[in-house]
């Protein structure tokens, strides 16, 4: 694990609130960043046009909740303020698909796992959207993904310092250089020098 | 956050900032050139085309650009910026429009009056502090009157992309790769005052929207910015009041600010006279009433460091350490709070009203 330095890579997320000035607002989340929309919703609502888009996952849907907070206390039409995928790819599709319709003043939030923002940028850079145009909270969990540098495979969800890469099975550090085109952190083979070597595994980012 | 300062914050890679342009220089030390057509080219507007002095080719630039000519008239040097117009990849000649200020305090009425064809001129390299984004999807260009020279090479930039795109689409049937789309509006007084309406319209077709003020025809800036598709960027020159209209209206429909862009011709405004004390060689320089502190400060052979001459770039900035009156900023680098604190300044188009200002330089 590093500690004590500042690596200038690593990002930093502030949490969502409103952008008041606007034409429009598109909100991507996914698992626990539902989480992090209640909060924003819970917050003095601005006037324009909200759109949610919702992936949830297994161990967190938050689908029950939103739906009742757009449509229960906050009166929305559901049909325009909220749509659930079941896949990444229908996600993507939609936000492609909205994004495509906005205009300038479209202001966008996401929320989610930490690939799952760069992933959001990288979708939303194809409308010519920048990555300080988006406003983003890292939701819950500190998993990272882990980018192998010897093989290229990115691992996802992983919680330790050391990882076992799903591609090549090498025993990885995971470092705190992040790609924001990969979306993902470097990792490196740790037993290279003395095959069998490896530090006590930790789980470092729950 | 100054606007300002946001037009210089862009951190696309191909934008010259002034920290990193390292040639400072070989940028003061000038091209030699020379006047070969004046021509009028709009009610109190010359243009002026320069070739260099020894037949070589001039340096290349981008759209956008400007470079500085020096003026020397009398006992004095004026330095003013202007847009480059000829297309960025024409190195034989640059071309500059002038317009002559009606309270001039020289240049203007230096490059009118007393400029002729055979001329030799020293500009500096040219320097662009008003580039386009690269990862716009589509450019919003909005200019009005005299305001319409830095968007001259522009257009030429966004034609060529288009025209290298197309021919890369023709070749790699369904290729991705689609340049910005793009248009100009061009807002001026009447068409007396307007420059270059025939050549623009013959370049552009549809892609120029003209908005004459004496035909009543006018330019409704929010409703322009309010129907701009996502990841639109916008540019503005003109008169101030117009820039103002447009970066609030940008803010108010909640523009990020990395997508508004504006360039403002700020000619140093008089003032009354005073004195400039310099703490490390304790030489006192003289300010006239129509001088700027830089200009002084030349002409008294002080090498005060400037890239831009209009208050944008923030390369003159100068440490205050006393004065015994007001300081009167005029840039649009500084903070509200720096100039608040008042001790920092930029000698090109900012002034004090005091007897004496006490720099650390
Ligand atoms: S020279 Fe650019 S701000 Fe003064």
């Amino acid at each position: 694990m590093q500690a004590g330095y500042w690596i200038r890579s690593k990002p930093i997320y502030g949490g969502l609130q409103w952008q008041h000035k606007a034409q429009a607002h598109v909100i991507i989340a996914s698992g626990e960043g539902g989480r992090a929309v209640l909060r924003l919703l819970q917050q003095q609502l601005p006037p324009q046009a909200i759109k949610v888009l919702y992936l949830p996952e297994a161990q967190a849907d938050h689908s029950h909740a939103l739906r009742h907070m757009l449509q229960d206390v906050l009166g929305l039409d559901l049909a325009s303020a909220l749509s659930r995928h079941d896949t990444a790819a229908a996600l993507w599709l939609a936000l492609d698909e909205v994004l495509t319709a906005s205009r300038m003043g479209t202001r966008i939030y996401a929320a989610g796992d930490e690939a799952f923002l760069w992933q959001v940028a990288a979708q939303a850079a194809l409308h010519g959207v920048l990555n300080a145009d988006i406003m983003r909270e890292q939701a819950a969990s500190l998993a990272r993904a882990v980018y192998c540098v010897h093989c290229k495979t990115i691992s996802h969800h992983v919680n330790t310092n050391i990882a076992t890469c799903s591609g090549c099975q090498r025993q990885l550090l995971v470092r705190d250089h992040f790609s924001r085109r990969l979306g993902a952190y470097m990792g490196l083979m740790i037993d290279a020098e003395e095959p069998g070597n490896v530090p006590d595994i930790l789980e470092i980012y729950p | 956050m100054s606007a300002l300062a946001n037009k210089l914050m862009i951190t696309e890679p191909d934008i010259q900032t002034p920290a990193n342009t390292s040639d400072q220089r070989s940028q003061n030390a000038g091209l030699k050139v020379i006047v070969q057509t004046i021509r009028e080219v709009a009610e109190g507007i010359r243009e002026f085309t320069l070739v260099s002095a020894d037949g070589s080719a001039l340096p290349a630039f981008s759209g956008g650009s400007h470079i500085v000519v020096s003026m020397p008239s009398g006992t004095r040097i004026y330095r003013n910026a202007y847009s480059l117009l000829s297309p960025p990849q024409q190195r034989d000649h640059y071309r500059i429009a002038v317009r002559l200020q009606e309270n001039s305090r020289g240049g203007s009425r230096f490059m009118h009056q007393e400029v002729k064809v055979g001329m030799a001129l020293e500009v500096a390299w040219p320097l662009n502090l008003f580039a386009l984004s690269r990862l716009a999807r589509k450019q919003v260009l909005v200019a009005g009157g005299i305001g319409i020279t830095p968007f001259m090479s522009q257009v030429q930039e966004l034609l060529r992309q288009a025209q290298a795109s197309q021919s890369a689409v023709l070749q790699t049937a369904g290729s991705k790769i689609t340049p910005p789309d793009f248009e100009l509006h061009y807002a001026y007084r009447s068409q007396d005052h307007a420059a270059y309406v025939p050549e623009l319209q013959a370049l552009l077709g549809d892609r120029l929207k003209c908005y004459d003020q004496s035909q009543g025809v006018t330019l409704d800036i929010r409703q322009l910015l309010a129907e701009q598709p996502l990841g639109t960027h916008v540019y503005t020159c003109g008169p101030e009041g117009m820039v103002q209209a447009l970066l609030q209206s940008a803010d108010e429909l909640g523009w990020p600010p990395a997508h508004v862009h504006h360039e403002e011709f700020l000619a140093p405004p008089v003032g009354s006279p005073f004195t400039i004390k310099l703490a490390s060689s304790q030489q006192e320089v003289q300010v006239g009433a129509d001088q700027s502190m830089l200009e002084a400060l030349e002409q008294a052979g002080v090498d005060a460091p400037y890239l831009c001459r209009g208050g944008a770039c923030g390369r003159c900035e100068l440490e205050v350490l006393s004065t015994d009156g007001t300081l009167e900023h005029h840039d649009h680098y500084l903070s509200a709070e720096e100039k608040r604190a008042g001790r920092k300044i930029m000698p090109c188009v900012s002034r004090a009203r005091c007897d004496v200002i006490e720099l650390n330089f």
